[in-house]
């Protein structure tokens, strides 16, 4: 490629990032996080599960920018640990449905029939009880933990992956190119999970995205329940509803952890709407 | 005929992009249309025929596309400077438009004599009473059969024929003086498209409309216009009274399009390139179909009953004998593709047997099946969807090569390119996905997929039906080459008798799922013995303007 071209494809590549701002600031807010998570161990200035009862409910200042919680504890540096586990919240949250999801709803939409009508009604039964409830009751069954939480939201979220992919699949399986592939001898998992799914899966990526930011919101009520995170340990849900009591005299500690959720919240979901319009994905 | 009503004159229309130098969509063009006359504007896709009757009444598709120069004088009014409020009275009561699918352009939620019934209020100030009396005028006018009741219908109730006649309707209810057609009968059965023309036709000589008719066919043109106008990338190459610019085209554009004309008898050379059924006698047939049933059921109640089961072959049989070319022609639910896939086994038969080259289909489903996906292969109607939008060409095809399992895998890349050779692709196609492709590119690239099975047997389903003309011309020679040089049995299924004609030793002739009629195809062409074939024959546009579309076989059918 010659220079020019380079140059051109920089130029067009700059101006298609100008012109969709909420992918540029969705990205970056997403990429701060990530990159605070990653390097909580050299960037937060404090231990943050070590105990200092002579600094109790300090306000902000400089030596504690988010002030310190009714353990002497810094609140800046558990923001920056709780984004680990927030993070790793909003991914396992959404993975363990998403794959799932898109396996059941491939299979309900391409072999139809009683397979599907089996799904469908399994789904019908799981929608049929509230989110949150059906959740509680798992973990509630499985004990309080974070895997409990995993195994929960991967049992009842994968619902909503797998009527948006059969839904696609059902539509593409009657498409020329799927007709042509059973006309050429494909096997049915290659027609399934070559030609379909490429072409079925865009809107749940951008679903995933939206679907992160439930995760996480229901992640950090869990953990604010008591029946998700632990503590000591540092995550935001927990901080909210350990800063509780204190909220009219020491209101940072429930407000920075509470702002990290919107925000992270905030940067998955314009992520997703970029994603969206980037795939072609009309809703 | 008289005065012209409308004058267009040097007009010129460009894209304005901000940043770019302005390119031009259509350039330098002129036309005249007298009061009553039919002037054809012919075109392929892209060549700005849509865009100049947009042009007309300043609907331009987006803002950054303009009119840049030249004049439109309706009348003594020039609509290329008129307001924006002088042209609401001009759109619709002035110059009124029909479109090719009026599925689209018809509101779904409001009656059809709604429809008219707000034109009629609008342009001609009727009150309720009068109004809905002149809208019945128009339903019957137009061929309502019930104007009554169909007043009262949606236009989801309708066919697509009545569709189109009620948003001609809809046209006439605003009583314009010039009727500006963009591609009416393309999306309809011949039949069909006869009725709708000799419509046109009948509007015209009573309400004295003048009518821009905008089409690819060549052969709609010399049935319906007084005048043609060719246009080709944004310019208008050739025009001219009908009988002259069809006898003596000047433009060497115009000569090809009269060339690829699929009702032109083709040259001897071809006819004696493709002998018709060689050794029909004396070998046994490819493929066997006996007394094939499909049905699908219809939609199940709540109580499980099912009604209205639609039988979409009936007792269909079929030989088609090794290198025979066989076409099967009919209407829109006529069950040819049907037939098709049953064929293919990608659709369950009810009863019945198909036979390819001695394994039967009952005897033997599996073994069948599988001779069938290695021998035998389909061609679609729509290019864009019939190709893997994620798979360059080149993915697409080493799929099937390595699926078939014939090739060494180390030979794949060469066979690719093989095939791209076969169907006059050059080898950076492999590369490139079908979004970056035209119709015809892709159609070749379905055509590739395929030959890559080595089949002895290709199922094309209506395959040029979705392309230009000169498109169109160039697959068929494609598909009479490929035959020659791999001996391929071909089963051609189409709407167009034309091209049927041209293409195929034998035809077959299906309506309601039976067959009506089969035999050579120059017999059953020539000497149609069934009443509905009779019909169909007559019902194609011929581009001799003298061999007259024959308004009462399309009333035969209806």
């Amino acid at each position: 490629m010659s220079v020019r071209a380079l140059a051109v494809g920089r130029m067009g590549w700059r101006w298609r990032l100008g012109r969709q701002p909420a992918l540029v600031i969705g990205a970056t807010i997403l990429t701060v996080f990530v990159v605070a998570a990653l390097l909580a161990p050299y960037i937060s200035p404090y231990d943050p599960i070590a105990q200092d009862i002579e600094f109790r409910l300090q306000n902000p200042s400089w030596a504690h920018p988010f002030g310190t919680d009714n353990f002497g504890r810094d609140v800046f540096s558990r923001v920056i640990w709780g984004a680990r586990i927030d993070l790793q919240i909003a991914l396992l949250g959404v993975i363990f449905p998403f794959v799932i999801g898109t396996l059941v709803g491939t299979v309900a939409g391409f072999f139809g029939g009683i397979v599907d009508a089996l799904l469908m009604r399994l789904i019908d039964v799981i929608l049929a009880f509230p989110f949150l409830v059906l959740v509680l009751s798992i973990i509630a069954i499985l004990g309080p933990g974070l895997g409990s939480f995993y195994i929960a939201m991967a049992l009842v979220g994968w619902v909503s992956y797998a009527r948006l992919i059969r839904a696609h699949v059902l539509v593409l399986k009657n498409s020329d190119y799927a007709i042509a592939a059973v006309s050429l001898g494909f096997s049915r998992s290659r027609i399934m999970f070559r030609h379909l799914l490429p072409n079925a899966i865009a809107g749940s990526v951008v679903f995933s995205m939206s679907d992160a930011v439930l995760v996480l919101l229901n992640g950090a009520a869990i953990s604010y329940l008591g029946l998700g995170v632990q503590p000591p340990i540092a995550e935001w849900g927990i901080m909210v509803a350990e800063g509780q009591p204190f909220i009219t005299t020491a209101w940072w500690i429930t407000l920075f952890p509470g702002l990290s959720i919107v925000m992270l919240a905030f940067g998955f979901s314009l992520f997703g709407d970029a994603l969206g319009d980037a795939l072609g994905v009309k809703e | 005929m008289s005065a012209s009503v409308l004058r267009v004159s040097d007009l010129a229309v460009g894209l304005h992009l901000p940043g770019r130098e302005p390119r031009m969509l259509l350039d330098n063009v002129s036309l005249d249309l007298g009061k009553g006359e039919v002037l054809g504007l012919v075109g392929e896709s892209g060549s700005g025929k849509s865009l100049f009757c947009r042009a007309l009444v300043r609907l331009l598709p987006s803002e950054n596309i303009r009119i840049t120069e030249g004049r439109i004088m309706l009348g003594d009014r020039d609509l290329a400077k008129a307001t924006e409020a002088e042209m609401l009275g001009v759109r619709g009561g002035r110059v009124g438009m029909i479109f090719q699918n009026p599925t689209s352009h018809l509101d779904p939620v409001m009656t059809i004599g709604d429809q008219l019934i707000e034109g009629i209020r609008y342009h001609q100030k009727l009150d309720g009473g009068a109004a809905r009396r002149e809208a019945l005028a128009i339903a019957r006018q137009v061929g309502f059969t019930e104007p009554e009741r169909q007043l009262d219908s949606y236009a989801h109730e309708f066919s697509g024929g009545m569709r189109q006649r009620a948003m001609i309707g809809v046209a006439l209810s605003c009583n314009p003086e010039i009727l500006v057609a963009d591609e009416p009968t393309t999306a309809l059965d011949v039949t069909i498209q006869a009725q709708i023309l000799q419509l046109l036709l009948d509007i015209r000589s009573e309400r004295g409309l003048s009518i821009i008719l905008i089409t690819h066919d060549l052969g709609i043109v010399a049935q319906t216009c007084d005048r043609i106008a060719v246009m080709r990338e944004g310019r208008i190459v050739e025009q001219g009274k009908k009988r002259d610019l069809l006898r003596s085209p000047a433009h060497s554009y115009t000569k090809a399009l009269i060339g690829s004309h699929p009702s032109m008898p083709i040259s001897a050379g071809e006819m004696t390139a493709t002998p018709p059924s060689k050794a029909a006698a004396t070998d046994k047939p490819l493929l066997e179909v006996e007394e094939v049933n499909v049905r699908f059921a219809g939609a199940g109640n709540l109580f499980g009953g099912r009604s209205g089961a639609v039988h979409a072959v009936a007792d269909v049989s079929l030989k088609i004998m090794p290198g025979e070319t066989v076409g099967i022609v009919g209407e829109s639910g006529s069950g040819k593709s049907t037939l098709a896939r049953a064929v293919l086994g990608l659709t369950p038969i009810a009863s019945g047997n198909v036979t390819f080259d001695g394994t039967s289909l009952r005897h033997d489903r599996v073994a069948f099946l599988t001779r069938l996906r290695r021998e035998a292969a389909m061609v679609f109607q729509d290019p864009y969807n019939a190709l893997n939008p994620r798979l360059a060409i080149g993915q697409m095809l080493a799929e099937v090569l390595k699926v078939q399992a014939r090739t060494p895998p180390d030979q794949i890349p060469t066979r690719v390119c093989e095939l791209l050779d076969l169907v006059d692709l050059g080898h950076e196609f492999a590369g490139r996905r079908p979004r970056s492709m035209s119709g015809g590119q892709c159609q070749r690239a379905g055509i590739a997929r395929a030959l890559a099975v080595e089949p002895r047997l290709i199922i094309a389903d209506e395959s040029t039906a979705a392309l230009d003309v000169t498109i169109q011309a160039q697959i068929l020679d494609l598909f009479r080459v490929l035959k020659r040089k791999m001996n391929l049995t071909l089963l051609f299924i189409a709407h167009d008798l034309a091209i049927v004609r041209n293409l195929c030793d034998r035809v077959v002739v299906m309506r309601g799922g039976h067959i009506v009629e089969q035999g050579g195809s120059a017999q059953v062409f020539e000497h149609p013995a069934d009443p509905y074939t009779q019909a169909l024959i007559r019902a194609i546009p011929d581009i001799d303007p003298d061999k007259p579309l024959l308004p009462q076989a399309a009333r035969e059918i209806a």
